[in-house]
Protein backbone atom coordinates (compact mmCIF):
# COMPACT_ATOMS: atom_id res chain seq x y z
CA UNK A 1 0.00 0.00 0.00
CA UNK A 2 1.40 3.08 -0.78
CA UNK A 3 -0.01 6.55 -0.76
CA UNK A 4 -0.36 8.88 -3.95
CA UNK A 5 0.07 12.11 -2.17
CA UNK A 6 1.95 13.40 0.45
CA UNK A 7 -1.08 15.33 2.45
CA UNK A 8 -2.83 12.54 2.88
CA UNK A 9 -0.51 10.32 4.26
CA UNK A 10 -0.86 11.59 8.09
CA UNK A 11 -4.61 9.91 7.61
CA UNK A 12 -3.20 6.93 6.45
CA UNK A 13 -0.74 6.43 9.07
CA UNK A 14 -3.80 6.34 11.42
CA UNK A 15 -5.06 2.33 11.32
CA UNK A 16 -7.77 2.32 10.13
CA UNK A 17 -10.60 0.68 11.96
CA UNK A 18 -14.03 1.28 12.01
CA UNK A 19 -15.65 3.58 14.53
CA UNK A 20 -17.97 1.12 16.04
CA UNK A 21 -14.99 -1.40 16.78
CA UNK A 22 -13.97 0.54 19.71
CA UNK A 23 -17.48 1.31 21.41
CA UNK A 24 -18.19 -1.97 20.74
CA UNK A 25 -16.00 -3.43 22.63
CA UNK A 26 -18.01 -2.82 25.47
CA UNK A 27 -21.21 -4.99 24.60
CA UNK A 28 -19.92 -7.86 25.70
CA UNK A 29 -19.55 -6.82 29.13
CA UNK A 30 -22.52 -4.75 29.02
CA UNK A 31 -24.71 -8.11 27.69
CA UNK A 32 -22.93 -9.88 30.56
CA UNK A 33 -24.27 -7.14 33.06
CA UNK A 34 -27.45 -7.45 31.78
CA UNK A 35 -27.71 -10.77 32.08
CA UNK A 36 -27.14 -10.53 35.61
CA UNK A 37 -30.20 -8.37 35.75
CA UNK A 38 -28.69 -4.66 34.93
CA UNK A 39 -31.61 -2.95 33.90
CA UNK A 40 -28.63 0.22 33.45
CA UNK A 41 -26.91 -1.90 31.24
CA UNK A 42 -29.76 -3.26 28.95
CA UNK A 43 -30.80 0.49 28.50
CA UNK A 44 -26.78 1.20 27.26
CA UNK A 45 -27.15 -1.67 24.94
CA UNK A 46 -30.44 -0.34 23.66
CA UNK A 47 -28.61 3.25 23.24
CA UNK A 48 -25.74 1.63 21.47
CA UNK A 49 -27.18 -0.96 19.32
CA UNK A 50 -30.54 0.39 18.63
CA UNK A 51 -30.03 3.12 15.86
CA UNK A 52 -28.11 0.01 14.30
CA UNK A 53 -31.77 -1.74 14.33
CA UNK A 54 -33.15 0.97 13.16
CA UNK A 55 -31.03 1.87 10.22
CA UNK A 56 -31.48 -2.12 8.92
CA UNK A 57 -35.15 -1.68 9.31
CA UNK A 58 -34.70 1.75 7.21
CA UNK A 59 -32.47 -0.14 4.90
CA UNK A 60 -35.29 -2.56 4.01
CA UNK A 61 -37.71 0.34 2.97
CA UNK A 62 -40.79 -0.92 4.99
CA UNK A 63 -44.34 1.35 6.06
CA UNK A 64 -44.02 3.00 8.98
CA UNK A 65 -45.96 0.66 10.99
CA UNK A 66 -44.07 -2.40 9.67
CA UNK A 67 -40.79 -0.39 10.73
CA UNK A 68 -41.69 -0.06 14.18
CA UNK A 69 -43.00 -3.64 14.43
CA UNK A 70 -40.10 -4.80 13.41
CA UNK A 71 -38.16 -3.00 15.46
CA UNK A 72 -39.96 -4.20 18.65
CA UNK A 73 -40.27 -7.49 17.88
CA UNK A 74 -36.11 -7.42 17.37
CA UNK A 75 -35.77 -6.35 21.11
CA UNK A 76 -38.43 -8.40 22.66
CA UNK A 77 -36.38 -11.58 21.43
CA UNK A 78 -33.50 -10.33 22.43
CA UNK A 79 -35.04 -10.22 25.94
CA UNK A 80 -35.70 -13.89 25.41
CA UNK A 81 -31.83 -14.54 23.67
CA UNK A 82 -29.66 -13.06 26.23
CA UNK A 83 -29.41 -15.71 28.65
CA UNK A 84 -28.31 -18.24 25.81
CA UNK A 85 -26.25 -16.13 24.13
CA UNK A 86 -22.95 -17.60 23.27
CA UNK A 87 -20.76 -14.56 22.09
CA UNK A 88 -21.80 -11.46 24.17
CA UNK A 89 -19.25 -9.08 22.16
CA UNK A 90 -21.59 -10.17 18.84
CA UNK A 91 -25.03 -9.23 20.44
CA UNK A 92 -25.07 -6.47 17.06
CA UNK A 93 -24.46 -9.26 14.65
CA UNK A 94 -27.39 -11.40 16.60
CA UNK A 95 -29.85 -7.87 16.53
CA UNK A 96 -28.84 -6.90 12.60
CA UNK A 97 -29.40 -10.21 11.08
CA UNK A 98 -32.78 -10.83 13.29
CA UNK A 99 -33.66 -7.27 12.20
CA UNK A 100 -33.39 -8.40 8.47
CA UNK A 101 -35.04 -11.69 8.83
CA UNK A 102 -38.16 -9.58 10.08
CA UNK A 103 -37.81 -7.24 7.52
CA UNK A 104 -37.62 -9.78 4.55
CA UNK A 105 -40.62 -11.75 6.72
CA UNK A 106 -42.79 -8.43 6.21
CA UNK A 107 -41.79 -8.16 2.49
CA UNK A 108 -43.04 -11.86 2.15
CA UNK A 109 -46.33 -11.33 4.04
CA UNK A 110 -46.88 -8.39 1.34
CA UNK A 111 -45.95 -9.74 -1.78
CA UNK A 112 -48.52 -12.91 -0.37
CA UNK A 113 -51.42 -10.43 0.32
CA UNK A 114 -50.37 -8.94 -3.07
CA UNK A 115 -51.01 -12.51 -4.21
CA UNK A 116 -54.30 -12.74 -3.17
CA UNK A 117 -54.78 -9.21 -4.46
CA UNK A 118 -55.52 -7.20 -1.95
CA UNK A 119 -54.72 -3.33 -3.25
CA UNK A 120 -54.22 -1.68 -0.51
CA UNK A 121 -51.27 -3.90 0.70
CA UNK A 122 -49.70 -2.58 -2.70
CA UNK A 123 -48.45 0.47 -0.52
CA UNK A 124 -45.64 0.01 1.41
CA UNK A 125 -44.34 3.37 1.13
CA UNK A 126 -44.38 5.34 4.54
CA UNK A 127 -47.49 7.63 5.11
CA UNK A 128 -45.66 9.61 8.00
CA UNK A 129 -44.73 13.69 7.79
CA UNK A 130 -41.31 11.68 6.96
CA UNK A 131 -37.77 13.20 7.05
CA UNK A 132 -38.37 16.67 5.81
CA UNK A 133 -41.04 17.46 8.17
CA UNK A 134 -38.83 16.90 10.68
CA UNK A 135 -35.91 18.72 9.00
CA UNK A 136 -38.32 22.05 8.90
CA UNK A 137 -38.57 21.60 12.75
CA UNK A 138 -35.73 21.81 13.99
CA UNK A 139 -34.43 23.84 10.93
CA UNK A 140 -32.24 26.80 12.84
CA UNK A 141 -30.04 27.22 9.87
CA UNK A 142 -31.58 27.44 6.53
CA UNK A 143 -28.34 26.69 4.28
CA UNK A 144 -27.33 24.35 6.44
CA UNK A 145 -30.85 22.76 6.50
CA UNK A 146 -30.51 23.05 2.86
CA UNK A 147 -27.36 21.25 2.56
CA UNK A 148 -28.52 18.28 4.53
CA UNK A 149 -31.79 17.70 2.69
CA UNK A 150 -30.00 17.57 -0.95
CA UNK A 151 -27.32 15.32 1.13
CA UNK A 152 -30.66 13.05 1.84
CA UNK A 153 -32.23 13.10 -1.54
CA UNK A 154 -29.37 12.31 -3.19
CA UNK A 155 -28.99 9.46 -0.82
CA UNK A 156 -31.99 8.54 -1.21
CA UNK A 157 -31.95 8.56 -5.13
CA UNK A 158 -28.98 6.21 -5.13
CA UNK A 159 -29.23 2.97 -6.50
CA UNK A 160 -30.83 0.01 -4.25
CA UNK A 161 -28.21 -1.85 -2.96
CA UNK A 162 -25.96 1.36 -2.56
CA UNK A 163 -28.72 3.47 -0.50
CA UNK A 164 -29.51 -0.07 1.65
CA UNK A 165 -25.56 -0.04 2.36
CA UNK A 166 -25.03 3.41 3.29
CA UNK A 167 -28.41 3.27 5.62
CA UNK A 168 -26.84 0.45 7.62
CA UNK A 169 -23.26 1.81 7.54
CA UNK A 170 -24.31 5.38 8.62
CA UNK A 171 -26.18 3.97 11.56
CA UNK A 172 -24.54 6.13 14.74
CA UNK A 173 -22.11 4.92 16.35
CA UNK A 174 -20.92 3.55 13.21
CA UNK A 175 -21.71 -0.63 13.02
CA UNK A 176 -18.70 -3.05 12.68
CA UNK A 177 -18.25 -4.93 9.02
CA UNK A 178 -19.52 -7.89 10.60
CA UNK A 179 -22.74 -6.48 11.73
CA UNK A 180 -23.16 -5.05 8.76
CA UNK A 181 -22.46 -8.19 6.88
CA UNK A 182 -25.44 -9.36 9.26
CA UNK A 183 -27.68 -6.61 8.07
CA UNK A 184 -27.34 -7.54 4.78
CA UNK A 185 -25.96 -10.65 4.21
CA UNK A 186 -23.08 -10.12 2.36
CA UNK A 187 -19.17 -11.10 3.05
CA UNK A 188 -17.32 -9.10 4.90
CA UNK A 189 -14.70 -8.60 2.22
CA UNK A 190 -16.88 -7.14 -0.28
CA UNK A 191 -18.12 -4.25 2.22
CA UNK A 192 -15.48 -2.06 2.01
CA UNK A 193 -14.87 -1.72 -1.60
CA UNK A 194 -18.72 -1.31 -1.87
CA UNK A 195 -18.78 1.02 0.53
CA UNK A 196 -16.42 3.06 -1.44
CA UNK A 197 -17.92 2.84 -4.67
CA UNK A 198 -21.14 4.05 -3.53
CA UNK A 199 -19.71 6.83 -1.48
CA UNK A 200 -17.86 8.01 -4.57
CA UNK A 201 -21.27 7.29 -6.72
CA UNK A 202 -22.88 9.84 -4.02
CA UNK A 203 -20.11 12.58 -4.15
CA UNK A 204 -20.52 12.68 -7.70
CA UNK A 205 -24.28 13.01 -8.23
CA UNK A 206 -23.62 15.91 -5.58
CA UNK A 207 -21.26 17.59 -7.33
CA UNK A 208 -23.08 17.26 -10.48
CA UNK A 209 -25.81 18.98 -8.67
CA UNK A 210 -23.56 21.42 -7.39
CA UNK A 211 -23.69 20.82 -4.20
CA UNK A 212 -20.49 18.89 -2.69
CA UNK B 1 -12.53 19.73 0.70
CA UNK B 2 -14.27 19.62 -2.23
CA UNK B 3 -11.96 20.60 -4.20
CA UNK B 4 -9.98 17.36 -4.50
CA UNK B 5 -11.96 15.95 -7.47
CA UNK B 6 -9.38 13.11 -8.43
CA UNK B 7 -11.12 11.58 -5.65
CA UNK B 8 -9.00 8.60 -5.53
CA UNK B 9 -6.60 7.39 -2.55
CA UNK B 10 -4.73 4.22 -3.89
CA UNK B 11 -7.02 1.87 -2.06
CA UNK B 12 -9.04 -0.71 -3.38
CA UNK B 13 -10.31 -2.19 0.37
CA UNK B 14 -11.89 1.05 2.04
CA UNK B 15 -13.04 4.98 1.31
CA UNK B 16 -10.28 7.90 1.27
CA UNK B 17 -10.28 10.59 3.48
CA UNK B 18 -13.22 12.36 1.14
CA UNK B 19 -15.24 9.41 1.67
CA UNK B 20 -15.37 9.29 5.30
CA UNK B 21 -15.54 13.12 5.77
CA UNK B 22 -18.85 12.31 3.42
CA UNK B 23 -20.40 9.39 4.95
CA UNK B 24 -20.09 10.94 8.58
CA UNK B 25 -21.80 14.12 6.96
CA UNK B 26 -24.59 11.58 5.93
CA UNK B 27 -24.36 9.83 9.33
CA UNK B 28 -25.64 13.22 11.07
CA UNK B 29 -28.24 13.93 8.27
CA UNK B 30 -29.64 10.62 9.22
CA UNK B 31 -29.22 10.92 13.36
CA UNK B 32 -31.43 13.89 12.28
CA UNK B 33 -33.86 13.29 9.78
CA UNK B 34 -34.35 9.92 10.43
CA UNK B 35 -33.11 8.90 14.01
CA UNK B 36 -34.88 6.47 16.29
CA UNK B 37 -38.44 7.23 17.34
CA UNK B 38 -38.33 8.36 20.97
CA UNK B 39 -41.28 6.23 21.61
CA UNK B 40 -39.74 3.00 19.82
CA UNK B 41 -36.35 3.43 22.21
CA UNK B 42 -38.33 4.19 25.23
CA UNK B 43 -40.32 0.86 24.23
CA UNK B 44 -37.00 -1.26 24.03
CA UNK B 45 -35.57 -0.12 27.31
CA UNK B 46 -38.47 -1.40 29.03
CA UNK B 47 -38.32 -4.23 27.21
CA UNK B 48 -35.91 -5.60 29.61
CA UNK B 49 -39.19 -6.23 32.36
CA UNK B 50 -40.39 -9.17 29.57
CA UNK B 51 -37.50 -11.05 30.28
CA UNK B 52 -38.79 -14.25 32.10
CA UNK B 53 -35.86 -16.60 33.54
CA UNK B 54 -38.31 -19.32 34.42
CA UNK B 55 -39.95 -19.67 31.22
CA UNK B 56 -38.72 -22.33 28.64
CA UNK B 57 -38.72 -20.58 25.16
CA UNK B 58 -40.50 -22.36 22.78
CA UNK B 59 -38.71 -21.76 19.45
CA UNK B 60 -41.24 -21.53 16.22
CA UNK B 61 -41.16 -24.52 14.05
CA UNK B 62 -43.56 -23.69 11.31
CA UNK B 63 -44.76 -20.55 9.88
CA UNK B 64 -47.36 -20.52 7.36
CA UNK B 65 -45.93 -17.33 5.96
CA UNK B 66 -42.72 -19.27 5.18
CA UNK B 67 -43.25 -22.63 4.99
CA UNK B 68 -46.59 -23.17 3.26
CA UNK B 69 -46.86 -22.51 -0.45
CA UNK B 70 -49.26 -19.44 -1.41
CA UNK B 71 -52.33 -20.09 -2.69
CA UNK B 72 -54.07 -16.97 -5.09
CA UNK B 73 -57.38 -15.82 -3.94
CA UNK B 74 -56.79 -17.14 -0.32
CA UNK B 75 -57.51 -13.83 1.05
CA UNK B 76 -58.90 -14.95 4.48
CA UNK B 77 -56.39 -18.01 4.93
CA UNK B 78 -54.85 -17.58 8.45
CA UNK B 79 -51.62 -17.60 9.85
CA UNK B 80 -50.80 -20.64 11.41
CA UNK B 81 -47.46 -21.28 13.50
CA UNK B 82 -46.51 -23.72 15.48
CA UNK B 83 -44.33 -23.56 18.15
CA UNK B 84 -41.90 -25.89 20.20
CA UNK B 85 -39.87 -26.49 23.71
CA UNK B 86 -38.84 -29.85 24.49
CA UNK B 87 -42.22 -32.37 24.43
CA UNK B 88 -44.37 -28.93 24.35
CA UNK B 89 -46.08 -28.17 21.00
CA UNK B 90 -48.46 -24.99 20.73
CA UNK B 91 -50.37 -24.95 17.68
CA UNK B 92 -51.56 -20.89 17.15
CA UNK B 93 -53.85 -19.96 14.24
CA UNK B 94 -54.63 -16.00 13.91
CA UNK B 95 -57.83 -15.49 11.96
CA UNK B 96 -59.75 -12.31 11.48
CA UNK B 97 -62.02 -13.31 14.53
CA UNK B 98 -59.31 -13.80 16.92
CA UNK B 99 -56.45 -16.42 18.05
CA UNK B 100 -57.24 -20.21 17.95
CA UNK B 101 -54.28 -22.68 19.54
CA UNK B 102 -54.19 -26.24 21.01
CA UNK B 103 -51.27 -27.02 23.56
CA UNK B 104 -49.91 -30.98 22.99
CA UNK B 105 -49.90 -33.27 24.72
CA UNK B 106 -52.98 -31.55 25.56
CA UNK B 107 -53.24 -29.74 29.17
CA UNK B 108 -55.30 -27.34 31.20
CA UNK B 109 -53.30 -23.94 31.47
CA UNK B 110 -53.21 -20.82 31.63
CA UNK B 111 -52.34 -18.62 28.61
CA UNK B 112 -51.18 -15.28 28.80
CA UNK B 113 -51.17 -13.27 25.27
CA UNK B 114 -48.65 -10.86 25.44
CA UNK B 115 -47.83 -7.69 22.88
CA UNK B 116 -45.06 -5.67 24.62
CA UNK B 117 -43.96 -4.41 28.37
CA UNK B 118 -47.89 -4.03 29.33
CA UNK B 119 -50.20 -6.59 30.87
CA UNK B 120 -51.54 -9.38 29.27
CA UNK B 121 -54.77 -10.28 28.09
CA UNK B 122 -55.33 -14.03 29.77
CA UNK B 123 -56.74 -16.99 28.32
CA UNK B 124 -57.38 -20.95 29.86
CA UNK B 125 -56.66 -24.25 27.32
CA UNK B 126 -59.59 -26.51 28.62
CA UNK B 127 -58.48 -30.57 29.00
CA UNK B 128 -57.72 -31.19 25.45
CA UNK B 129 -55.43 -28.31 25.82
CA UNK B 130 -57.35 -25.80 23.53
CA UNK B 131 -57.88 -22.64 23.94
CA UNK B 132 -59.28 -19.45 22.31
CA UNK B 133 -59.05 -15.20 22.31
CA UNK B 134 -61.27 -13.08 20.92
CA UNK B 135 -58.29 -10.60 20.24
CA UNK B 136 -56.22 -11.28 17.30
CA UNK B 137 -52.78 -9.50 17.84
CA UNK B 138 -51.59 -7.01 15.37
CA UNK B 139 -47.67 -6.38 15.51
CA UNK B 140 -45.45 -7.89 18.01
CA UNK B 141 -46.54 -11.01 20.49
CA UNK B 142 -46.13 -14.07 22.24
CA UNK B 143 -48.06 -16.38 24.47
CA UNK B 144 -46.69 -17.54 27.85
CA UNK B 145 -47.98 -21.03 28.75
CA UNK B 146 -48.65 -21.79 32.58
CA UNK B 147 -49.17 -25.52 33.24
CA UNK B 148 -49.02 -27.26 36.13
CA UNK B 149 -45.29 -28.15 36.14
CA UNK B 150 -43.91 -25.39 33.88
CA UNK B 151 -44.30 -22.11 32.47
CA UNK B 152 -43.39 -22.03 28.59
CA UNK B 153 -43.07 -19.11 26.50
CA UNK B 154 -43.25 -18.22 22.89
CA UNK B 155 -40.17 -16.64 20.56
CA UNK B 156 -41.82 -13.37 19.98
CA UNK B 157 -42.83 -12.62 16.77
CA UNK B 158 -44.63 -10.32 14.35
CA UNK B 159 -48.23 -11.05 14.03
Amino acid sequence: MTTGTVPSTAYHDVPYTRGGTVERSEVGALVRSAVDGDAAAWKAIVEGLGPLVWSVVRAHRLSDADAHEVYQTVWFRFTQHLDRIREPEKAGSWLASTARHECLKVHRQARRLVLTDDPQMLDTVSEDGGPEQTLLETEDAAAQGERVRRLWQAFEELGERCRQLLRVLIASPPPSYQEVSAALDIAVGSIGPMRQRCLRRLRARLEARGTA
Amino acid sequence: MSDDISGGTGFDDGPGVEEELLEEELRQAASLLDPVPPALLQTAVDAFALRDLEARVAALTFDSLVDAIPVRGAAAAPRMLTFSAGGTTLDVELTEEGLIGQVLPPSPARIEILTGPHPATTTTADDMGRFTAAVTPSGPFALRLHTTDEVVMTEWLRA
